[in-house]
């Protein structure tokens, strides 16, 4: 099973378990929970599933295409399932199978893992999924987010598709997977790998060091300062977009060693800030609008 | 089995750590409600888990519960009857209130007086009519490490229901029968694919495993025998132990076919054994292996990998190298196990590639030229960087080991590098990536560059001790020629943490402690207390010297402003320790009376405590601590300031009664041999005997004379005495702490 094959059969297989299949967040981020879809879709009263693929950049993990297991940017399969189906492991174990694992031939587990995102404000109760003592999923029953208590629950399954791709094909090293018949990972990734590594590094010296950080501190303010007016004109979608590019520019600034830990709280504490923000605006719209349809239905306007 | 209750709470997996606790709460929580429900069972509860399920079964459960009888006391007699007999509106009041006639109630004698009762008699329900209220109970009460939502609702006025993961099935069963109950769900959640939780008759088998049809159908049960029996056909074994004896023997048989054993490593610290029972409920072990090039790396580093990250168990070969070989527990029985083992080899086998890795990156760099770079670690915002902290333990290690434990001034020179290079693996990426190796991968990283055992093994242990029960303190054979600098770095690093969290006003409070400050505690009292045994030396520091020692790095912030609190905070975890290792209470409140930091040597209360319980036991000794709490209670009548001035300036004091003279005669006589256990940390049985014969002076004492005379200088001469046997008995222990409860109220 090539790796296009996977994305295909997990799309399908969740399309058929009701899920409407999104695409990818077209900014950068570090994983799919800060896709709108999971984000703002987990708050709120309204029933949500869905399932995208989101390509993750994590700058840190960047390894100039050398480590074989090691990515600049790897690709999550997302799945929310709002509320979380009784039969969700099951569900979670179709899948597996319908992407050719055979669970009766293997040892999988569902080992503890609670999932939790300081800068998202959001934290859940889970596991890890072991497949053979390899970590191929994380399972999260999300309890909070943008520091606002959720009900119903959401599931969030997030496959490491890298992973389970290499399970599937018995290669050692992520580039030698099979995107598409005859293309390999290799041929479609590895010179982005290397040049997003010296680039996230600066270890061609792009710019001299100091202003490396200095450019990225400066565009984290900007974007900081936008996503705050966004915020306060009641625009969540752009709002959240711009919080997610200070998220990314942190995690630039951090993978570079260009912030001290005292100054990495402090970021921290301001992405944080920006999301709660987004979080309450959001549930705040979503709350008035099922009050203004409720109103609306039962005939009677409410002062 | 027909008054068998059996319960099964069906559970998403549960973590592993949980479950010994649960198994035992389960049980208990169960049989409180019963009692609370007037349905003692009969015979007791035996309790199981698994990672799936909680369970539980009494054999004998009452099929009714007890009568109720209690008895409801109303307005006294002598209010409820008028002259003539007739009974006054208080009385029907109270009649009509419990529905009946006055000529019904009763009457009751009590210590206040004769009161009108009513005997109220409520006949049992049936248990079944009851359990379903048990149950609700039950799931109410159970307790978890953290909770969870999960959209769940109990009809017992109480709303949402949390537990620790989402149940999916109850098997509730009396007598055969099921107990009706549900849990609901939420209306947020309600949906097709949402649904109550009702219990049944039936549990289920392993996710994976079935002997016919598909794996994880519902399985009908009538009773346990009948429920562990269909659980064990179904690939389920319910009992933890006989899951641990399984995997304990067919790990000792795939070993055996490697030409190896389990490694002692697991066996001894990691409790590995002792938690994949927990993770697992049809256990069975597959073998693996690695490249032999990475038996390069250090033991630690293996086993780190293998057995923190992987749960798997390493194998050793008869000499106690380490092969290129480990054994995992799997939770399946596997029609072919190649194919699992192969994908165990692949992931250790990158893990193992990262870390060698680190280790190559690591040692292109040496600790000290890494010191830079603790200085952009913030290890407290108010106390600096690592590398500030760095620098203060070095001065602090060095001072402790040539002051504080009278060691060369070589030694002292290790400890103080050591202490200096202690935190510098921080920088390094195994550290980064094994955050569980800091220390160990400092002290391996200065073995490798060639510096001398004293200082590599004090880096590599200077963690330890940490905490009480686990992590125990390195043993002298551990420690080889490290006992002295390890022991100075180890109580340097964690003084420095107490002392200076202390004075920027960061103490742990009693849900909080962030910094772990009274683990690092613990640590300090574990090592000071056993510092000879550690050391092979005769050292006994007082907390004093060292406390002003650390707190000299801490200079710019006011001692006095923290050294109550502080002082307050160590004694208690001193005694926390000391009642850790089994001491009676009292006789720790005993030994630990000091209330200046200088007059605590913590060596000296271990041999103190050694010792005191051979004399707590005499009637002698008791009725001397009782006569000794009257000494202290007297003696406060002297000030404490003015004595020791009469003590420095007025030595030829004249005692002229003869009683008087007998007890400072006495005193003088017994001085000696107390006085040289206090000053030299011996003889402490000796000195206990010693003052254990004061009893009759001291009695007669209070007999002839009186203390409190009215003439002034005859009061102060007698107080002056007994505040020099208060304090001669003190340096021994505060030995009113040990009389007994009553005989202290009388």
């Amino acid at each position: 099973m090539t790796f296009q094959d996977l994305i295909l059969k997990l799309s399908e297989f969740w399309a058929s378990r009701g899920c409407a299949i999104q695409q990818p967040l077209d900014i950068e981020v570090g994983a799919g929970t800060m896709h709108p879809e999971t984000f703002l879709r987990v708050l709120g009263p309204a029933h949500w599933n869905v399932a995208y693929v989101q390509p993750s950049r994590r700058p840190a993990d960047g390894r100039f295409g050398e480590n074989p297991n090691r990515l600049f940017k790897h690709h999550q399969f997302q799945v929310i399932l709002k509320p979380a189906p009784d039969e969700v492991q099951q569900i979670y174990l179709d899948s597996l199978e319908a992407c050719g694992i055979h669970p009766r031939q293997h040892d999988i587990r569902f080992e503890e893992d609670n999932w939790e995102s300081p800068t998202l404000g959001a934290w859940g109760i889970g596991w890890q999924v072991m497949f053979d003592g390899l970590e191929i999923t994380q399972f999260t029953y999300f309890q909070q987010a943008g520091g606002l208590e959720l009900a119903p629950i959401s599931a969030e399954l997030t496959y490491g598709l890298e992973r389970i791709a290499m399970v599937l094909q018995r290669v050692d090293s992520v580039y030698d997977l099979e995107w598409a018949p005859g293309v390999k990972y290799r041929d479609v990734r590895l010179r982005d790998e290397i040049e997003q590594s010296k680039y996230a590094f600066n270890s061609e010296l792009v710019l001299p060091a100091g202003e490396f950080a200095a450019v990225h501190r400066r565009l984290f303010d900007e974007y900081y300062n936008l996503a705050g007016a966004l915020l306060r004109k009641g625009l969540i979608w752009p709002a959240l977009e711009h919080t997610l590019k200070c998220s990314h520019l942190f995690n630039l600034l951090d993978a570079s060693n260009s912030i001290g830990v005292t100054e990495r709280t402090a970021y921290i504490l301001r992405v944080r800030q920006l999301a709660i923000g987004v979080a309450k605006a959001y549930a705040e719209g979503t709350a008035s609008l099922a009050e203004a349809r409720e109103a609306g239905e039962g005939g009677k306007a409410i002062a | 089995m027909e008054r068998e209750l059996l319960l099964e709470i069906g559970c998403e997996e549960l973590p592993a750590s949980w479950l010994p606790g649960l198994t035992n709460q389960i049980g208990e929580v169960v049989v409180a409600e019963l009692k609370g429900y007037r349905l003692a069972p009969e015979t007791p509860a035996e309790t199981f888990s698994t990672p799936r399920r909680l369970s539980m079964r009494i054999a004998r459960v009452p099929e009714r519960q007890t009568d109720l009888e209690e008895l409801i006391s109303g307005p006294p007699v002598s209010a409820a009857f008028r002259a003539d007999g007739t009974p006054t509106p208080a009385a029907t009041g109270f009649a009509a209130k419990q529905g009946v006639e006055v000529a019904a109630l009763e009457r009751l004698q009590t210590a206040k007086g004769e009161y009108l009762a009513y005997r109220r008699r409520q006949r049992g329900k049936a248990s079944v009519d009851v359990l379903p209220q048990v149950l609700g109970g039950t799931l109410r009460a159970l307790t978890f490490p953290k909770l969870m939502h999960w959209d769940a609702m109990i009809e017992d006025g109480r709303g949402e229901f949390l537990f620790g993961r989402p149940i999916r099935w109850i098997l509730y069963l009396y007598g055969g029968r099921v107990v009706p109950f549900t849990i609901s769900r939420t209306p947020a959640a309600q949906s097709g694919l949402v649904q109550d939780v009702t219990t049944g008759a039936v549990t289920y088998g392993h996710r994976f495993l079935a002997t016919s049809g598909r794996a994880g159908h519902a399985i009908k049960v009538r009773s346990f025998e009948d429920y562990r029996n269909r659980l064990l056909e179904n690939f389920v074994i319910l009992e933890r132990g006989e899951r641990h004896d399984k995997i304990a023997s067919q790990l000792d048989a795939k070993a055996q076919r490697l030409q190896g054993r389990v490694s002692r490593v697991v066996h001894s610290d990691s409790g590995l054994l002792h938690e994949v029972p927990d993770l697992i409920e049809y256990p069975s072990v597959v073998a693996g292996t690695f490249g032999p090039e990475f038996l390069e790396l250090p033991d630690e580093v293996l086993t780190t990998t293998l057995v923190h990250h992987q749960h798997y168990f390493p194998v050793e070969s008869e000499d106690g190298k380490l092969k290129n070989a480990f054994l995992a527990v799997i939770n399946t029985e596997p029609d072919n196990e190649r194919t699992i083992a192969r994908n165990a080899e692949r992931v250790v086998t990158a893990r193992l590639r990262d870390a060698r890795f680190f280790w190559e990156a690591d040692r292109k760099a040496s600790l000290e030229s890494r010191i830079e770079r603790l200085g952009t670690l913030v290890f407290h915002k108010k106390l600096g960087t690592y590398k500030e902290k760095a620098e203060r333990i070095e001065r602090l290690a060095g001072w402790i080991a040539k002051e504080a434990f009278g060691a060369s001034a070589e030694t002292a020179a290790h400890a103080a590098r050591a202490a200096r290079l202690s935190k510098a693996d921080l920088t390094t990426d195994m550290v980064r990536e094994f955050t569980e190796l800091q220390g160990v991968m400092g002290g391996i990283y200065a073995r490798e560059e060639r510096l001398p055992e004293e200082v590599w093994k004090a880096i590599y242990f200077h963690y330890l001790p940490i905490g009480v029960e686990a992590d125990a303190p390195p043993t002298r054979a551990d420690l080889g020629k490290a006992a002295m600098t390890w022991a100075a770095v180890s109580l340097a690093d964690k003084l420095d943490t107490i002392v200076g969290l202390f004075s920027v006003g960061e103490r742990p409070t009693g849900s909080r402690d962030p910094f772990g400050v009274r683990r690092g505690a613990h640590g300090v009292f574990k090592t000071l207390v056993d510092l000879s045994a550690l050391t092979g030396g005769q050292i006994r520091p007082s907390l004093g010297a060292l406390v002003d020692a650390a707190a000299q790095e801490h200079q710019d912030r006011d001692w006095s402003g923290y050294a109550v609190p502080l002082l307050q905070f160590m004694m208690e975890r001193l005694r926390f320790v000391l009642e850790q290792r089994g001491f009676d209470q009292r006789n720790v409140r005993a030994v630990t009376h000091q209330t200046t930091f200088k007059a605590v040597v913590p060596a000296d209360a271990l041999r103190k405590l050694d010792v005191l319980p051979e004399f707590t036991e005499s009637l002698e000794f008791r009725q001397l601590a009782v006569a000794f709490k009257r000494v202290k209670n007297i003696a406060k009548e002297l000030p404490l300031e003015r004595f020791d001035t009469l003590e420095a300036t007025d030595r030829g004091a004249v005692f002229s009664a003869p009683a008087e003279r007998a007890l400072a005669d006495e005193i003088e006589k017994r001085r000696p041999v107390i006085a040289s256990a206090g000053s030299s940390g011996q003889g402490y049985r000796e000195a206990f005997r010693e003052a254990s014969r004061f009893k009759p002076v001291v009695d007669k004492f209070f007999d002839d004379v009186l203390v409190m005379d009215p003439d002034l200088v005859a009061r102060e001469r007698r107080l002056r005495l007994l505040r020099r046997l208060e304090a001669l008995i003190l340096q021994l222990a505060d030995i009113s702490e040990i009389v007994p409860e009553d005989v202290k109220s009388g």
